[in-house]
């Protein structure tokens, strides 16, 4: 199957990619490093890698013949962006909601 | 999941009037976005709004009625994305209380799939890695114990 591009959301909510970003939190470690805490096949483990890789969370970098994975901030600031913007959306949502409400009140 | 974004506001309007702001589509249209909202259980409507590429989202939110209590409360589905067939999933919860005369009015936006640990990223520029680890273990208790490491 096509690798589809996840968002933030849907790559965090998969419990083996919040694992292996606890994992890289501690250090940055290779593939197979990172495989042999699952008991899923490398290749499964890969697969969840490379979502983590597209999606700005980790990146890869060849050192040698080893794959190596680091933390990366970009994936964690769009979750950040999204809450942000909803914090916002719903203050000024309910201000106007408030200002309607108010409206109705002295109009009568 | 952890409440993400609450609000509590009082309005001096009577429970009828609050709710006829929530329920009703035209009046919904006024205070927040276009829709096609139905207060009926289980009712799919969308609210639209402009589509905001930098944060991947098309536009439109994806809701259903999941609860609704006349006066009393309305719960739907909030899902988003960016326009591809795939979505993040919320819930929004509103809570409606008589008070003196008025009304008080809950808002609860919350169910963002593993976002509970958000705001634990602020500031996150020096040492985040550590405070990923912490919340990491805050949102999944077992990640140690499934470790074989």
């Amino acid at each position: 199957m096509e690798q589809q591009r996840l968002d933030a959301f849907q790559v965090i909510a998969d419990p083996s990619r919040r694992q292996i970003l606890f994992l890289l939190s501690k250090d940055s470690r290779t593939i197979n490093s990172l495989a042999e805490n699952f008991e899923m096949s490398r290749p499964a483990v890969s697969k969840h890698i490379k979502v983590l890789n597209n999606a700005g969370f980790i990146s890869i970098e060849d050192i040698g013949r080893e794959r190596h994975c680091v933390l990366k901030q970009d994936g964690f600031n769009q979750l950040h962006e999204w809450l942000a913007y909803y914090d916002n959306f719903w203050g000024s949502k309910l201000q106007k909601l408030g200002d309607l409400l108010k409206d109705r009140i002295e109009k009568k | 999941m952890a409440k993400i974004i609450k609000y509590d506001l009082f309005f001096p309007n009577p429970p009828e009037v609050v709710w006829e702001y929530l329920t009703d589509a035209d009046l919904i249209a006024l205070w927040l976005m276009k829709n096609n909202f139905k207060p009926i259980l289980g009712y799919e409507f969308q609210v639209t709004t402009k589509p905001m590429p930098d944060i991947q989202f098309d536009g439109i939110f994806y809701c259903k009625v999941l609860a609704i209590e006349p006066l009393k409360s309305l719960s739907y589905s909030w899902h988003f994305g960016p326009g591809d067939g795939t979505l993040n999933t919320s819930v929004v919860d509103w809570t409606l209380t008589p008070l003196n005369n008025g009304t008080q009015l809950e808002l609860i936006h919350r169910g963002f799939e593993g976002a509970s640990f958000i705001d634990l990223f602020t500031g996150m520029s020096t040492g985040w890695p550590k405070q990923i680890q912490k919340l990491l273990l805050t949102i999944n208790p077992e990640t140690d114990g499934t470790a074989k490491a």
